[in-house]
């Protein structure tokens, strides 16, 4: 009822739909279900890391390495398929609890180490693709390399309800949970408390430590389920897999309202920033300008993004300033 | 593989400029992005009716050729379309770009794939909607319309026995290889090692290291290996680039190594005339684009359905084992 | 009357680095009763509540409630044991909503782990009609104005069922009307049994509203007793210490009759900023110190803040050498030579991390560069110049600031706006947080820079350091001058009782 007013990312979603409907008329090719499809599947792990950069973002952090965890999972699974041969009942759980111990490390190391998230998770970013490279089946049995993965239960997520990929449903649970977590639950409310005034927070008598610990393995296990999407689409992994990926899923999250600054946001925006993201970049290729002007327009959004993040959130801090 | 001529550069620039001119639809390699970028878009207007997509690995000497000769048959008539586009040597891009242009409706498409297994499921894709795939130089472990290669095995054979001669029979060699999940690294190594075995028995390969297809990578990894064998009589780089850094090693440190390259890009003919390099396969790239074009204008106005090759398609190009003797025969024409 | 003994701390004693912040304070507060607290800046207040809401843990002292000993140092500890504050800064989240900060980490829950928002709203509206607060609940904290940000504050505390309420200058921003509520809340938390401790800088608060007193001066409690038993001077007496008052006082007297009073070099007519301060005029002659004194919320540092050009004036004007002065911000007015020393030197005045030499050139160093290229020996030469005139130490270029003293620290900060050329050096609290010590050394050095002839206005809140340095004192009064009057001719109690206004 109180409603249309409270609805989240109202602005952002018109513009998505006023985004989608320029290019809906300027190109044949886009305004197809397929088309639509194509980004559904292409760009549903790229909402899920997303969603998982909001935690993290959501605290006043940042988290760098989910880049790196994604190879990191893929990797785990590329062994435990084709090196181990074991069945996907097994390596997924074990790919997902590798990515989840990764982030809980990131959360160590920040609260543990108080170093400031940005450091922390720039050297674990280099850690983890360094540990892929080390485990990496490929290196070890090169003939693996042009194997594909078989598995039933992996394969099966790269499938299709009508135009929707199951991915695609993997990511509305996710959003959702993450969504009734953050509005609905005391840890929701304490994430927004510490990111938005951390002293407060303190003085309230609120975890901090683990608030933050739970925050950075939600963003891990969100790049695990990313991996797992990617590998099922390509039936092997690699190395290089989901190199510069973060940044991509930061710039998501912060178009989808999270602030930097911490405190704002929710789950939901960073779907429609990463959806948003996937829109203009196939828009611009079917419209016919190249992937090389991609990373360019990337950083256009990203720039217009943090502006808006700076002007809305800058009042807001005035605000409580004065009082002080 | 990164190190790319300014030469080369500016011959696609050039080439592009005149594609432009033409009213080709081209969108530019690497330098000329965004020039042909915008052109690109205002051609969209004017659709072509049979569009073709070249979706490289990266930009590179070896893809600019192949985008020249394909360019060299469809320019000729102008009911083709050509579109170039970048994998930015990522898999999970390079199957985005696959879907973007499947859904785009393009008639055919190259791919120089990133990784042979990660295409798959992109090229099975394309196949159900009836769109022919030709792969170049590296094959993908899905079957598609054809694959058009520069003869990696048979030419890495000719390698090993070229060299195997030049150091008299007897000593140990060196391979700079390629990373793992590529067809051709596979074909080129197991064709020099099954060609030692075959022609020189007592040649020992004594190392086989990976070296990114980089030249400088190549520089590293080849000290590291004159460490451990300083009595290293040959080396072979899986491409050119590896070659001519294991050539700049042996320059700098004043040491006789025989060199050997494999594709035949112009700066490896012409380290090959200066004596600096022993040889490398030569193939004529432009020719192979140009075969690649051919073969994609049948399937794409003969009516015939990918579906209707029984078993794919599999060009092997013919070639040169280019040495200090032999590379005065490829013509400047002809090298890329 | 006197009830249970709620909280009892005793010996609380906190150290930083030398310094006592706290020594060995005993505190009581009983239920149904309200207590004062009150000391000048810096004599320990903020310390002890820290220690009470656990977000400081004492060096040495125990904390009871109720009887039961409490292990210090935690706030969940203290919340649960009934000990809520209200912070003089808010402690709010602005972009939460008021609903959700009223019940920051701790909102009712459903089995499920769910947030019970029913309930919340229930419970929220249950202690605002109880209390009378009117606040709209789904408003963003950050949207309200900042006195409705006040009575969040107060919701918040009011909500933990508290049995120990301690408010730090809880009516600050709070308007008259406003502070009537507040008033009736708290006798109707009084009639609840809940114990108070009330910290305030105005006088006629603790007068209204608290039963009994506890004055902290330099760390250490110095009375603790009913209001009833301590008349206004007195307690202002022990607030600021009288101590040496006397003796410093004739021996400046001898100095201001040395010194050669030059010209009018900064006068300002009917200065006045809307709802800050009125119609304040004056004149700083060359070669004398000026202080401006007067209780915290006189409005001492918004005035000079506005002669410096970094507020604006709605009326009024000044004239700088005879020449009309209107700083359209702080650059404008340190170009005509005047220059400023904020009172938060870590906030507002130095870089830490960075270098004795990088600070004290910071603020010119266009004379120090050429063609925007830095003159490394002439940064050197001002550099050396500026330490040993100061006396810093060590008296190293390269020392980082943030490893010096406090003394130390504050002379560099001076030391940076001393250039060429300034005519009139404002300062605010110079001495603040730093041992005697340095402050007599910063003392020295402020007369000597009086005798070359600059004009000094100097914002203090210690009446000792009033009296010693001052050549005339100018008093203010919720954002009005009082009076200005010529230190040679004043007692310290008359002084004392110009601030505190009977």
């Amino acid at each position: 009822m109180k409603s249309v007013a409270r609805i989240p990312n109202k602005e952002l979603a018109i513009f998505f739909i006023v985004t989608v409907a320029i290019f809906c008329s300027l190109s044949p090719s886009f305004r197809t279900g397929e088309n639509f499809e194509n980004i559904l599947v292409g760009f549903s792990h790229m909402g899920v890391l997303a969603v998982g950069q909001a935690f993290p973002i959501l605290l006043g952090g940042i988290d760098l390495s989910v880049g790196s965890i994604v190879a990191l999972a893929g990797m785990v699974g590329f062994d435990g398929f084709l090196i181990f041969g074991l069945p996907g009942a097994i390596v997924i759980p074990v790919m997902l609890a590798t990515s989840v111990v990764a982030g809980i490390f990131n959360g160590v190391l920040i609260t543990g180490a108080r170093l400031q998230p940005f450091v922390a998770t720039l050297a674990t970013m280099a850690v983890y693709r360094g540990v892929t490279y080390a485990i990496s089946g490929r290196q070890l049995f090169p003939e693996l390399a042009t194997r594909s993965i078989d598995d039933d239960l992996l394969l099966g997520l790269d499938n299709y309800v009508g135009h929707f990929p199951y991915a695609f449903f993997l990511l509305l649970i996710v959003a959702g949970l993450s969504q009734l977590l953050l509005a609905a639950t005391r840890f929701g409310r304490d994430v927004y408390a510490v990111g938005g005034n951390r002293e407060a927070a303190r003085l309230a008598g609120i975890p901090i430590g683990r608030t933050t610990a739970i925050c950075y393995a939600i963003s891990g296990f969100c790049a695990g389920l990313a991996a797992l999407i990617l590998v099922s689409r390509m039936t092997t992994s690699q190395e290089n897999l989901g190199i510069g990926i973060e940044l991509s899923a930061i710039a998501a999250a912060i178009v989808g309202g999270a602030s930097l600054q911490g405190g704002t946001g929710n789950a939901i925006g960073p779907v429609i920033g990463a959806f948003l993201l996937g829109v203009i970049l196939i828009g611009l290729n079917l419209v016919g300008i190249t992937t090389y002007a991609q990373p360019v327009l990337t950083g256009l959004i990203l720039l217009g993004a943090v502006y808006y993040d700076r002007v809305l959130l800058g009042r807001r801090r005035l605000r409580l300033g004065k009082s002080q | 593989m990164r190190t790319r001529t300014t030469d080369t550069y500016e011959t696609s620039r050039r080439e592009v400029m005149k594609n432009l001119a033409l009213g080709a639809l081209v969108a530019g390699s690497s330098g000329a992005a965004l020039t042909g970028t915008l052109a690109s878009s205002a051609r969209a207007a004017e659709p072509a009716p049979i569009k073709m997509a070249f979706i490289q690995f990266q930009p590179h000497t070896v893809s600019s050729a192949w985008a020249k000769g394909i360019q060299d048959v469809l320019s000729i008539q102008p009911k083709f379309g050509f579109q170039l586009l970048d994998g930015q040597a990522k898999a999970d891009i390079q199957i985005s770009l696959m879907d973007t242009v499947i859904n785009d409706g393009v008639n055919v498409i190259f791919v120089q794939p990133v990784d042979s297994v990660g295409i798959g499921p992109s090229i099975k894709k394309a196949a159900r909607k009836g769109i022919p795939v030709i792969t170049l130089n590296i094959d993908s472990t899905a079957k598609h319309a054809a694959h058009i290669e520069m003869n990696h095995y048979f030419g890495a054979m000719e390698i090993a026995n070229a060299m195997g001669t030049m150091i008299g029979g007897k000593g140990k060699v060196a391979i700079l290889n390629a990373p793992p999940g590529i067809i051709i690294r596979d074909q080129r190594t197991n064709g020099f090692v099954d060609g030692m075995k075959k022609y020189h028995p007592d040649v020992q390969i004594v190392a086989d290291q990976v070296a990114d297809w980089d030249r400088k990578k190549a520089q590293d990894v080849l000290s590291t290996i004159l460490t451990a064998h300083p009595d290293l009589g040959g080396v072979y780089g899986v491409n050119d680039s590896m070659a001519l850094g294991a050539m700049d090693v042996a320059k700098s440190k004043g040491i006789k190594l025989v060199i050997f390259g494999n594709d035949g890009e112009k700066d490896a003919l012409e380290a090959i005339e200066a004596g600096d390099l022993a040889g490398t396969q030569y193939t004529d790239v432009f020719q192979q684009g140009r075969f690649a074009a051919a073969v994609a204008t049948v399937l794409a106005t003969g009516g015939v359905q990918a579906s209707a090759f029984a078993e794919q398609g599999h060009l092997l190009m013919p070639y040169v084992i280019a040495t200090k003797e032999t590379v005065g025969t490829i013509q400047t024409y002809q090298r890329w | 009357m006197t009830g249970e003994i709620l909280l009892r701390g005793t010996g609380l004693t906190k150290k930083y680095g030398g310094a006592f912040a706290l020594a060995d304070a005993d505190l009581t507060i009983r239920a149904g009763e309200v207590r004062a607290l009150v000391g000048a800046n810096g004599a320990g207040k903020s310390t002890l509540i820290k220690i009470l809401t656990g977000a400081v843990r004492p060096d040495a002292g125990e904390i009871e409630i109720r009887g039961n000993r409490i292990e210090p140092g935690s706030p969940a500890r203290m919340i649960e044991a009934g000990v809520a504050c209200i912070y003089q800064h808010a402690n709010l989240v602005p972009a939460m909503t008021v609903l959700d900060n009223i019940f920051l980490g701790r909102q009712p829950t459903h089995a499920l782990g769910l947030v019970n928002a029913r309930e919340q709203r229930a419970q929220a509206e249950r202690l605002l009609g109880g209390y009378e607060i009117d606040l709209p609940l789904d408003t963003v904290v950050g949207d309200l104005p900042t006195v409705k940000q006040k009575e969040v504050e107060i919701a918040k505390a009011l909500s933990l069922d508290a049995k120990v309420l301690l408010m730090d200058e809880p009516t600050a921003w709070l308007s008259l009307h406003e502070v009537k509520n507040l008033f009736r809340t708290i006798e109707s938390l009084k009639e609840r049994r809940v114990a108070i401790l009330y910290i305030s800088h105005v006088l006629d608060e603790i007068y209204e509203v608290a039963q009994d007193v506890t004055i902290l001066r330099d760390g250490r409690v110095v009375a603790a007793c009913p209001v009833g038993h301590i008349d206004r001077p007195e307690l202002l007496r022990r607030l600021v210490g009288e101590k040496l008052a006397r003796e410093v006082a004739t021996h400046s007297a001898g100095d201001v009759n040395e010194s050669r009073r030059g010209e009018a070099c900064l006068v300002c007519e009917g200065l006045t900023r809307a709802g800050v301060f009125h119609e304040v005029s004056f004149a700083l002659h060359a070669g004398e110190i000026l202080c401006i004194t007067g209780l915290v919320g006189s409005k001492r540092t918004e005035l000079v803040r506005a002669i410096f050009g970094a507020d604006r004036l709605d009326s009024g004007r000044m004239m700088l050498n005879g020449r009309a002065f209107a700083p359209k911000n702080p650059r404008d007015a340190i170009e005509r030579g005047v220059a400023f020393v904020p009172e938060d030197r870590h906030h507002d005045g130095l870089m830490l991390q960075m270098s004795v030499e990088d600070n004290l050139v910071m603020a010119m160093l266009a004379s120090v560069s050429r063609h925007g290229v830095l003159q490394r020996r002439k940064k050197a030469a001002h550099t050396m110049q500026q330490i040993s005139r100061l006396g810093i130490k060590p008296a190293s270029p390269r020392y980082r600031v943030g490893k010096l003293s406090g003394g130390n620290q504050q002379k560099v900060l001076i030391g940076k706006w001393l250039q060429r050329g300034t005519r009139v050096l404002i300062l605010d609290e110079p001495t603040v947080g730093i041992d005697v010590g340095a402050k007599s050394e910063i003392y020295s050095i402020l007369k000597s820079l009086k005798q070359e002839g600059a004009a000094i206005l100097i914002v203090s809140s210690d009446i000792e350091e009033v009296m010693a340095i001052a050549d005339r004192v100018m008093v203010m009064r919720a954002g009005k001058v009082h009076g200005i009057y010529d230190t040679v001719r004043l007692t310290e109690p008359e002084l004392i009782s110009y601030i505190g206004g009977e």
